[in-house]
């Protein structure tokens, strides 16, 4: 029994053999579904700017520290200031228009998924804020105390704005 | 020269893997340690010369740290290792000394270019494909060198019945070829509106780049990382305590866990079949796991003793206790309540790193205090330095894990309890990162004690007669 399920055809030929079907189950098949390529309300192309900016947003690493996914258990919950602010719940059409997706894997940082829709507790809409985003990416740490988000003021300005057009997408 | 660097010289090419692997441990553990720092204090940014600052920021050092240590060092002792081992357990030569060389070089290449582009800010936005199209192109050949000789050795195999390990080999090094090409975009096509079309940027569009890249992910894990290394141990095990695997049939289980990706991205907005599906062959991945930790149970009885005497029984016994705990964490995080709990926390900075130091890690450093004095034709330098090394380790490595599964913890529950600011829940991780930080900071003495040991032990004057080191045969085998 050991011997021939040893068999290298056999062992190979079944590695092979579920890579493919996973291959299929579980990237081919989901590629079919309409969800994922129906744009929602969320989606929106990109200018060239705001591509640009997106880019440096992955250039600079800011995806491993902010998610952009909202999950269903923490919508009305999730907190950045004030409670549920952390916005709508993300479904695969809101995806449709970016390459890579940025849905990250840590939260050192809050989502910024709906950032340019916040509010803060006073009522001061800094997620559409220029001046307040400028200020914020240059040294977030001085704004905000205790913030460990490093500081991006070694960004040129049309870089920096570029990046700020893109921040204003996430709504 | 070239005859040097592609010498044929039998066993070069495992030494040369084993000591750049080790410079490639040393690199990454440093910017580790860089990265605690700024999580524990972010204005020491302000002490780095301006000039040096966008190079060094924690977006650009993070992937490095990561790439480095996952395609640097641990791949590198792989590659090593299956150079070494395979010929021995095929009862042959190596297919290519020569090839074998080059894959270093090769390797080398890809690994330095990899520390140049990350700082630069080349980076395609995806997890563990970072990489630029050309280097992934460049990771694809030296794959292929690799599994050239693979199998031409176990073409040539004088044993018909190959020992475990060996198609633990053959099969990591084949299958992982299709895996990181589809992973990677490296076939540079898309279809845009019914048209063929290049693209080199190795995303994938929408909701299918993630469940790509999770394929990815998780198969570099599955396929690479778990598949070596366990047919690694599986060759350590019988060596180390002098008895026979327990049993054989149990050991060839472990491969077929190949579509749980998804699991990484629970709640995630990708489709729920999938999710559930994935969960469900995650659990189903117990399976294999508890039969290796049987098998290694059974064969190590009767010589529990050697963990006291024996530092490599130490690393492989300690490596397999964090695997099995790796195991059962991946499988209780892909129950979708547990998941909601710590995703996206510091837990799991905590889980990559018990797998990827405590288990992966301590197994190649059993195996590279075993292989080196082979390859080297010298006895490791100093034995108590081998223990410095592995108290260091073991030390900074539970502080490490310890505050951080804490952290993630506490951070999960603050989330999850709604109304908190998030600024507080971020103020709240203070403390723990100087914990993370200061066991951090062991391990990075531990690695540096190793690497001198090392370098003491190559570069020792009289190399021994290599009769007088152990002689490496196949594992007792049934
Ligand atoms: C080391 C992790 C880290 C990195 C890297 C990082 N951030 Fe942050 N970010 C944080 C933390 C922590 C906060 C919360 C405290 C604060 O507002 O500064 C935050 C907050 C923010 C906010 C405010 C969100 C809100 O609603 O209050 C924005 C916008 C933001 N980051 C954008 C970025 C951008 C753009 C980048 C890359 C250029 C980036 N971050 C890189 C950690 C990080």
């Amino acid at each position: 029994m050991a011997a021939r399920l040893q068999s290298l055809p056999v062992l190979l030929g079944g590695s092979i053999f579920f890579l493919i079907a996973g291959v299929f189950v579980t990237i081919f098949l989901p590629s079919l579904e309409p969800a994922a390529s129906t744009p929602t309300a969320y989606a929106r192309p990109y200018t060239e700017q705001e591509l640009r900016g997106r880019a440096i947003y992955i250039r600079e690493g800011c995806w491993y520290c902010h998610t952009q996914q909202v999950r269903p258990p923490e919508v009305n919950l999730g907190t950045v200031r004030v409670k549920g602010d952390i916005g709508p719940v993300s479904t695969p059409g809101d995806y449709v228009y970016q390459k890579p997706v940025l849905w990250g894997t840590t939260r050192q940082g809050p989502d910024l998924t709906h950032v340019a829709s916040r509010v803060d507790d006073k009522g001061f809409p800094y997620g559409s804020d220029y001046g307040w985003q400028r200020t914020h990416l240059q040294l977030p740490y001085a704004l905000i105390p205790g913030s460990v988000m490093p500081g991006f003021g070694y960004l040129p300005d049309d870089e920096m704005d570029a990046l700020i057009a893109y921040l204003f997408t996430l709504k | 020269m070239f005859s040097t660097l592609l010498s044929d010289e039998p066993g070069s090419a495992s030494r040369r893997f084993f000591l750049w692997a080790i410079v490639w441990l040393i690199a990454p553990v440093f910017i580790g340690l860089f990265m605690a720092i700024l999580l524990y204090a972010p204005p020491v940014q302000l002490l780095e010369p301006a000039w040096l600052r966008p190079y060094i920021n924690f977006g650009r050092i993070r992937p490095l740290h990561v790439n480095l240590a996952i395609f640097g060092w641990l791949s590198m002792v792989y590659v090593g290792a299956i150079y070494y081992l395979l010929p021995r357990l095929a009862g042959t030569k190596l297919f290519s000394e020569r090839l074998a060389n080059l894959t270093l070089v090769l390797w080398n290449l890809f690994v330095a270019a990899m520390v140049i582009s990350l700082p630069l800010g080349f980076n395609t936005g995806r997890k563990y494909a970072e990489v630029v199209w050309v280097l992934k192109v460049l990771f694809v050949a030296i794959l292929v060198l690799l599994a050239v000789n693979v199998w031409g050795t176990v073409r040539r195999r004088a044993e018909k019945n190959l020992y475990v390990s060996a198609w633990h080999f053959v099969l990591a090094a084949t299958v992982f070829i299709p895996v990181y090409i589809i992973g990677g975009k490296v076939v540079p096509l898309e279809i845009v509106n019914g048209q063929l079309a290049l693209d080199f940027s190795g995303a994938y569009v929408g909701m299918n780049d993630n469940i790509i890249n999770f394929f990815f992910v998780h198969n570099l894990f599955n396929v690479w990382f778990t598949t070596i290394a366990v047919g690694l141990a599986y060759y350590l095990l019988p060596k180390l305590t002098g008895k026979p695997l327990y049993s054989h049939r149990l050991a060839i289980w472990g491969f077929f866990t190949v579509w749980t990706g998804q699991h990484h991205q629970l709640w995630s907005p990708s489709p729920y079949w999938l999710q559930t599906l994935t969960v469900i062959f995650s659990i189903l991945a117990a399976i294999p796991t508890s039969a290796f930790l049987f098998n290694f149970y059974k064969t190590m009885e009767g010589r529990w003793s050697l963990v006291v005497s024996d530092i490599r029984v130490r690393w492989l016994v300690v490596g397999t206790i964090f695997w099995g705990l790796t195991c059962v964490q991946g499988v209780a995080q892909s129950f979708p309540n547990f998941s909601l709990g710590i995703h996206f926390t510091n837990w799991v900075i905590a889980h990559s790193h018990l797998a990827f130091v405590g288990d992966y890690s301590f197994w190649m450093f059993a195996l590279i205090y075993l292989l080196l004095p082979e390859v080297a034709h010298r006895p490791i330098y100093s034995r108590r330095l081998t223990e410095w090394h592995f108290w260091l380790t073991l030390g900074g490595l539970l502080i490490f894990m310890l505050a951080l599964f804490a952290a993630g913890l506490i951070q999960g529950q603050n989330w999850m309890t709604g109304g908190i600011p998030f600024i507080e829940t971020v103020r709240a991780m203070n403390s723990f990162f100087l914990a993370r930080l200061i066991g951090g900071a062991l391990m990075v003495v531990g690695q540096l004690v190793f690497a001198y040991n090392i370098y003491r032990t190559v570069s020792a004057r009289e190399p021994v007669p290599s009769r007088a080191v152990s002689a490496v045969a196949a594992p007792a085998s049934e």
